[in-house]
């Protein structure tokens, strides 16, 4: 199995699993080269996002469980500072036997490097030969000198020159004079040198977890009423306000928990349409979903937590100088519809680029803003599916209705206009390469509007099989 | 009322029509159509293919061209007679003249309605307009303004709402303009079916997916030819809209044919006829080549030309090719003719081609047909990097309104078809690039479905499926137009009164718009000015000896009219590389069975390895005959006339067109339509109809009808890849010459051949290689004594073989890959003044960058300081930046602290030299693998001699060439390694399974039956194996082989007992990087 991602224009392997390098595979390998070589290849997507943020999560949990300073090593790696913490868990050694026993467990092969300095932990971690290495202390340079060059995290320009003169491995380096290698390679050669011997301190970025917004309220008695938790809630949005503000954040999604006295928790979600600090209306939200918790004998505890956050700077107050009316902030509404709706349930309708009826429409964000319409007539009203309609009599093979029977009533046509040839988007299906679909504005006698189609051109065959059918009312 | 459908467009409105217009006549008439118009955007350029079209289906055509001016509104013009056409030609001249096409504006053209106005007399016009609104109106007022009467207004049926209202409004317009309303069907494309296509074109257009197109897609629907009936019932309401379509067309009866030509005044004749001019110049030129007393033989033989150029009266091309001659020949620059009418005796005696035709035997008539009424055809080559200079004197001499290039149009073969189709759809660009990638050159026939499976894709994939139909739709499909190479078009008048011209790409060059078949078709002449690489080769040649040994030659020398048998020698033996056409592999492997002893029979040797004969199976029938294994036969007398030269098989171009008259009672110019059905791009089954004809004419004259089909498959074979006798003349005469050298002065030659790179088919160490083996000493390039060419150097007595003394060879530093001519110019300069002593003295005096040096280092240049490659790199990077000269001897670092770097395996050496000159003069880079080779018992090429006929043999080297000859079942693969050269035939079942090999291995081994043929000998594969991993791995090899660990007081290796050092990670670019050579 391979991974593949996008670079550029071609397709280009991530990562290949141990079977799929025995066959040659390697990353950075044209995916098609790839499939030439390996018939019935497994290909899936990379997902370096998606890899990132578990590598991010893996490294806050190994903050809390192993030592409280880890940091990011690059995309595959965790630095891992043990000062002061390898004994707590036996020793280097067994502990570092245990982190891959760990990792194991999660499905991961993972190699370890014990070593003085961070430079030389991931020479050896990721070029030396065993799973787990434990570099003596002070003995980072011997260790390190039949590493090849890439050890040192040199890019790929420094690492080419260098092999053009003959420098393959990081021994060679260490014996040669300094000078001449800073004028011909620049500093970054020596510095990366020097930090995986130890010349050179290299700090660590430590992750630190991080915890959102959030207010706790407990109560000495606990609370039961809907007023109460309105109450309660009200004041945990006002105290949380400050905190938002100070960060420059606004509020996405507000989860409200409460603790009750046995011990159940009962929560709440409110989502908003647009990032927000306004304290009266995220109150107002939550107190109109109130009356979902159930107190059963008694709330103890309350935690307002503000579960998705978004940069939120100040605002320009529209208008107000000339006296205009501002416009209504719809996402204020739009909010209060949703509390009572769900978010799915709101939505506006935008253009699509397609000649057919059914796919030029799409539900889009209520706040985002849509494609222009297309300027030729459209019905305000599509009915899906279109309705059959029968006893049609027309002109062939473009002549419009001049009567119809639908839904039971006959019409007699008094107007029409058409056709609009509607033709199929082949490159979809199969099935669309050779349809056409004729439509007609129709007015009867009664002066409603109806949008009628017929399969088919009304010449080939192939075009259809010339059905009518109603799809949509004008108003 | 007849409606008649003026406004259709074909392929040549580049990516908007998709039918050609064979394709849009033949559904016209299938229609009923009397005429059809053609108009197509801003161009005009498709009109030639329409007349044709038309001529072929006994349809009048009416030609005519959509402006779509700047302002966005377009108009339909058509041209009412022969001076209307060229006010149209005109103005769209001058919209194409406005292109910047530096700011890549290819093909557009910037009119606006003044310029309408200005050249608006005599065309009928029509505005296509959209609603029917102020701008239509406004339009509209400008039309009857500039046209008069002669403005129309365009209705369509577009297929959309309010249609009918729309068509009502503008019509109602136009007779508020005092127009009348003009119906047209605004065609795109001939039948419905081709819809998609259409859709495919348009995103190619717009560079976008078919999914993001959207209403970029062609809104207005029903763009198919409908017929008359349809139309007139859809126009009802409009009568006098149909009507005026018929007006139109009975209006405009202006032909294409009427367009005549006029050939350029030169000025030798002045006061004179072209007639009595050429027949003085030559008989002056004969009287002063012979001292007054020219031979009997060749006076006969010129009045007889004359006699027959007076008649068809062809005297001005003649004269003007002779100007063109001339000039070259005035500046030194090596040239020579060839086509129709070169091998003639005035072209010899005025210096145009150097065959002697009386030594040659070769016939002026033979090469022109008495009521082909076409212009003689000569085509001049030219050294290839002087040919530049012949261009601009033409335009100069010329003047820019007479004189331009011929257009090609560049059509999609398989691969950009693919390539293009699969983008619009959505393909990723890996996918669609293997997918061309598994196209051999420049086929046509699409991709076939078991390579898809081969590549490991889903054929069943929807857009996959659609993508290799769709593709094979868009071959041939024009794509844009481009300039010939040099086929140039001289007028008396102005040029683009006959068809609109636009710039080139290339600065000061102009175009017209019509390519060389559409010139034969209207019978205008036009003269190839073409670079041909091995004249640059032979005009070095003769330099470097006239420099060197004293020597002066040229082309026309006795030398190289003398039929040498020592040169013959050498060239039977198949010891050809680098001599000019009989190099390649395919001619290779004939040499020793045709056994060239004189000059036609290199003229054959030159013609035989060619598609034409190979598919047209003549190639064996020959040999038997020459070898004397088999009669020569004649079917009949008349025959034996035509074929006698060639023992009874119909080789050349003329041969096979003379069956056709002689034999099957064809007139010439059927024949020749015969010739261009036959050679058209996607033949449209024109071709059956030719058979039916030749196959009965023959057996009316009393052929078998076994005969005939076996005549005609010849035929068919040539139609698209036959060479003509007097273009194999031409060139033979190139390669004998380039024999000549390579015999007698193989350094020159050698050192020649270096300087004219790139041309042939051999790559630099080819080239090196063999004239090593010729005993050529070949001295790498040196910072101290290579100039920018290769040289020779002072001679240095050691003799060669054969006791001649040849010239040490100094490669230059154009060899060294990546150096500008400019900073090797000023080394060599600064050499010369005084050799260098160390890298920074170089650096100081010839004042060139770094980069420039570094370079150098890698060419292994500086050994002359005592520096190996590491060394010098190491010094190189060790310079500053500018050197000032106040602190010029501080900067000479001698103060830095010595280094030692490790030197370089010797198979790295030899990676390197590969890499920076693309040759290496140590060792072949094989041979460090001869051990492993030998494990799995290869054997070296040069024991091959020693096999017998039928052994079962194995062998690998680097592929040095890849040859494909024509559309035949068999590639040639020319593998190397360090004894020498090894050849294997694969045939077609072979390379489809081992097509990823064949094509992408650097190296290759090959398992075969040997098969023996005199001197030549191939290996017939059966199994191909993919080395080229193997190769990757020389750069790390010590020669002969690895050190072990025994080798330790050698290298001091490691201690066995210490676990070994991890593996370097093995894809650097460390790996051989060898460029085969492809051809077709």
């Amino acid at each position: 199995m391979v991974t593949a991602r996008r670079e550029g224009n071609r397709d280009v392997l991530a990562a290949a699993c141990d079977q799929a390098r025995a066959l040659g595979l390697a990353p950075g390998m044209p995916l098609a080269k790839a499939r030439i070589l390996v018939a019935g290849l497994d290909v899936r997507a990379a997902d370096p996002d998606g890899d990132a943020a578990w590598l991010a999560r893996f490294g806050r949990f190994a903050a809390r469980r192993w030592t409280p300073r880890a940091a990011l090593s690059g995309a595959d790696g965790l630095w891992l500072d043990l000062t002061g913490v390898a004994h707590l868990f036996g020793g280097e050694e067994r502990m570092c036997a245990r982190i891959l026993a760990f990792c194991r467990r999660l499905g991961f092969t993972a190699r370890i490097a014990v070593a003085g300095t961070a430079g030389a932990a991931h020479a050896l971690a990721r070029f030396g030969a065993a799973a787990l290495t434990l570099c003596p202390p002070g003995r980072e340079a011997d260790s390190l000198a039949a590493m090849p060059l890439a050890a040192l995290r040199l890019d790929e320009a420094v690492l080419s020159r260098a092999r053009r003169l003959g420098l393959e491995r990081v021994g060679e380096l260490i014996a040669m004079p300094r000078a001449p290698l800073q004028r011909r390679f620049g500093a970054d050669l020596l510095i990366r040198l020097d930090q995986a011997l130890g010349r050179a301190a290299e700090p660590l970025d430590p992750i630190v977890p991080e915890e959102p917004p959030a207010v706790l309220l407990r109560f000495q008695e606990p609370i039961a009423t809907a007023e109460a938790i309105a109450e309660a809630a009200g004041e945990a949005v006002r105290r949380l306000i400050p905190d938002l503000a100070q960060a420059g954040l606004g509020v996405r999604r507000l989860v409200l928990i409460c603790d009750r006295v046995d011990n159940l928790e009962q929560s709440l979600l409110v989502s908003l349409a647009k990032a927000t600090r306004d304290g009266a209306h995220l109150a107002k939200l939550i107190c109109a979903k109130i009356e979902k918790i159930e107190p059963g004998f008694g709330i103890e505890r309350l935690r307002l937590v503000a579960a998705r956050v978004e940069p939120l700077g100040p605002q320009p107050i529209a208008g107000a100088l000339a006296g205009d009316r501002p416009a209504p902030d719809l996402a204020l509404l739009i909010d209060r519809l949703a509390v009572r709706l769900g978010a799915r349930r709101l939505y506006r309708l935008g253009a699509l680029e397609s000649d057919l009826p059914e796919r030029s429409v799409r539900p889009v964000a209520p706040l985002a803003a849509p494609a222009a319409w297309p300027d030729w007539p459209r019905p305000v009203r599509l009915l899906t599916p279109p309705e059959p309609v029968e006893q049609v009599m027309s002109a062939l093979p473009d002549g419009p209705p001049r009567r119809f029977r639908w839904r039971g009533r006959a019409y007699r046509v008094a107007a029409a206009d058409g056709p609009e040839r509607v033709y199929g988007e082949w490159w979809r299906h199969a099935g669309e390469r050779a349809a056409v679909r004729d439509y007609f504005q129709i007015e009867d006698e009664a002066g409603a509007r109806f949008w009628l189609y017929r399969n088919g051109d009304g010449e080939e065959a192939g075009t259809g099989d010339m059905g009518w059918h109603m799809h949509g009312i004008f108003a | 009322m007849t409606y008649v459908e003026l406004h259709a467009a074909t392929h040549f409105s580049f990516l908007r029509g998709v039918s050609s217009a064979e394709q849009l006549f033949a559904a016209a008439r299938l229609l009923g159509y009397p005429a059809l118009g053609i108009t197509d955007r801003n161009t005009v350029g498709g009109l030639v293919k329409a007349l044709r079209a038309a001529d072929a289906t006994g349809m009048r055509f009416i030609a005519g061209c959509r402006l779509d001016l700047m302002d966005g509104s377009s108009l339909l013009v058509w041209p009412e007679d022969r001076a209307a056409w060229s006010r149209l030609t005109r103005l769209l001249t001058v919209g194409k003249g406005r292109v910047d096409r530096r700011k890549g504006e290819k093909g557009q053209c910037f009119l606006h309605w003044e310029d309408v106005a200005a050249w608006s007399e005599g065309l009928v016009a029509a505005l296509i307009p959209d609603e029917a609104d102020r701008l239509a109106d406004v339009a509209l007022a400008q039309m009857a303004d500039i046209f008069g009467r002669r403005a129309h207004l365009a209705l369509t049926h577009r297929r959309r709402p309010g249609e009918a209202k729309r068509l009502h409004a503008l019509d109602a317009l136009a007779r508020r303009h005092g127009m009348r309303s003009l119906a047209t069907g605004d065609v795109l494309y001939d039948g419905p079916n081709r819809r998609m296509l259409h859709d495919v074109v348009t995103a190619i257009r717009e560079h976008i997916t078919i999914d993001e197109l959207g209403f970029r897609r062609e809104r207005f629907a029903d763009r198919y030819l409908k017929s008359p009936e349809e139309m007139e019932r859809r126009f009802k309401a409009f009568p006098d809209a149909v009507r005026a379509t018929a007006d139109i067309a009975e209006r405009c009866t202006f032909s294409l044919r009427e367009l005549s030509y006029q050939y350029p005044d030169e000025l030798v004749m002045t006061r004179r006829s072209p007639q009595k001019a050429l027949e003085r110049m030559t008989w002056m030129a004969l009287n002063a080549k012979y001292g007054g007393r020219p031979p009997p033989r060749y006076r006969k033989l010129l009045t007889h030309e004359l006699k027959l150029v007076a008649s068809w009266r062809y005297a001005p091309y003649f004269l003007t090719v002779n100007s063109i001659v001339q000039f070259a020949r005035s500046q030194k620059i090596l040239c020579q003719g060839r086509g129709s009418a070169a091998n003639s005796m005035i072209c010899y005696i005025l210096g145009i081609t150097s065959i002697d035709p009386v030594v040659h035997k070769l016939l002026f008539e033979r090469f022109l047909s008495d009521d082909r009424d076409e212009p003689p055809d000569i085509d001049v080559d030219f050294e290839h990097e002087r040919r530049e200079e012949v261009i601009q004197w033409i335009y100069e001499t010329y003047g820019d309104e007479h004189a331009a290039l011929t257009a090609v149009v560049s059509r999609y073969r398989t691969r950009g078809a693919v390539r293009e189709v699969g983008k619009a759809l959505g393909l990723s660009e890996d996918v669609t690039g293997t997918l061309s990638g598994q196209v051999w050159g420049w086929s046509n026939d699409g991709v076939a479905e078991r390579h898809v499976e081969e590549l490991g894709l889903d054929k069943e994939d929807p857009r996959l499926a659609l993508t290799l139909e769709l593709t094979r739709q868009l071959i041939g499909t024009p794509r844009h137009l481009s300039q010939h190479p040099g086929g140039f078009v001289l007028t008396r008048d102005r040029l683009d009164a006959l068809v609109p011209i636009e710039p080139a790409t290339m600065e000061d060059r102009r175009v017209i718009e019509w390519e060389k078949d559409d010139l034969e078709e209207l019978k205008i002449m036009k003269v190839d000015v073409l670079g041909v690489g091995m004249l640059g080769c032979m005009r070095r040649a003769f330099d470097l000896l006239a420099e060197h040994k004293g020597q002066r030659l040229t082309l026309a020398s006795d030398e190289m009219q003398k039929d040498d048998p020592k040169v013959y020698d050498m060239i039977c033996e198949a010891d050809t590389i680098g001599v000019f056409q009989i190099e390649s592999r395919a001619q290779m492997s004939m040499l020793p069975r045709l056994k060239p002893r004189k000059f036609y029979d290199i003229v054959i040797q030159v013609a035989i390895v060619r598609p034409g004969p190979i598919q047209g199976n003549m190639v064996h029938p020959y040999l038997r005959r020459r070898e004397g294994k088999e009669e020569a036969h004649y079917p009949s007398r008349e025959l034996r006339h035509v074929l006698d030269k060639t023992l009874g098989v119909p080789l050349f171009q003329e041969q096979a067109m003379k069956v056709a008259i002689v034999g099957a009672g064809f007139k010439p110019t059927e024949a020749d339509a015969l010739r261009r059905a036959m050679a058209t791009f996607k033949s449209t089954g024109g071709v059956a109809h030719f058979e039916e004809r030749m196959v009965k004419g023959m057996m009316a004259k009393g052929y078998s009808r076994d005969f005939a089909e076996r005549t005609f498959r010849q035929i068919r074979g040539f139609g698209s890849y036959g060479f003509p006798e007097s273009h194999a003349a031409s060139f033979a005469k190139i390669a004998y010459a380039s024999s000549w050298m390579k015999y007698y002065h193989p350094e020159i030659f050698c050192a020649a051949l270096l300087n004219a790179q790139p041309m042939g088919f051999y790559g630099v160490a080819q080239l090196v290689r063999d004239a090593r083996e010729h005993g050529v000493e070949v001295r790498p390039v040196c910072v101290n004594a290579s100039r920018w060419d290769c040289t020779l150097e002072a001679p240095n007595p050691p003799l060669d073989f054969e006791g001649r003394n040849l010239l040490p060879l100094r490669l230059g530093l154009r060899m060294v890959k990546g150096l500008s001519n400019d900073h090797g110019a000023r080394i060599a300069a600064a050499a010369m003044d005084a050799p260098f002593a160390s890298i920074e003295d170089v650096w100081r005096r010839a004042g060139v960058p770094v980069a420039a040096l570094e370079k150098l280092a890698d060419a292994d240049a500086f050994h002359a300081l005592g520096l190996d490659r590491r060394q010098a790199l190491w010094r190189v990077r060790g310079l500053g930046h500018a050197p000032l000269p106040l602190f010029a001897a501080a900067e000479a670092r001698d103060d830095e602290p010595a280094v030692t770097l490790a030197p370089l395996a010797a198979g790295r050496e030899v990676v390197e030299d590969y890499r920076a000159v693309q040759l290496s003069l140590r060792s072949h880079p094989v041979a460090f693998l001869r051990p492993a080779l030998d494990r799995r018992g290869i054997v070296p090429a040069a024991r091959l001699g020693e096999l017998k006929d039928g052994a079962r043999v194995h062998v690998a080297g680097i592929v040095l060439v890849r040859q494909r000859p024509g559309a035949g079942n068999v590639t040639f693969l020319t593998l190397e390694d360090e004894t020498g050269i090894a050849n294997a035939i694969v045939w077609q079942r072979i390379f489809e399974a081992n097509r990823r090999t064949i094509l992408a291995a650097a190296m290759v081994g090959i398992e075969g039956i040997l098969q023996r043929e005199g001197k030549v000998i191939h290996i017939v594969s059966a199994r191909l194996e993919d080395l080229t991993p193997l190769l990757g791995r020389v750069g790390d090899m010590h020669f002969p082989h690895r050190p072990g660990p025994a080798d330790g007081a050698r290298n001091g290796g490691r201690d066995p007992r210490q676990p070994p050092p991890p593996s370097l990670p093995s894809s650097r670019d460390g790996g051989m990087r060898i460029r085969s050579r492809n051809f077709h």
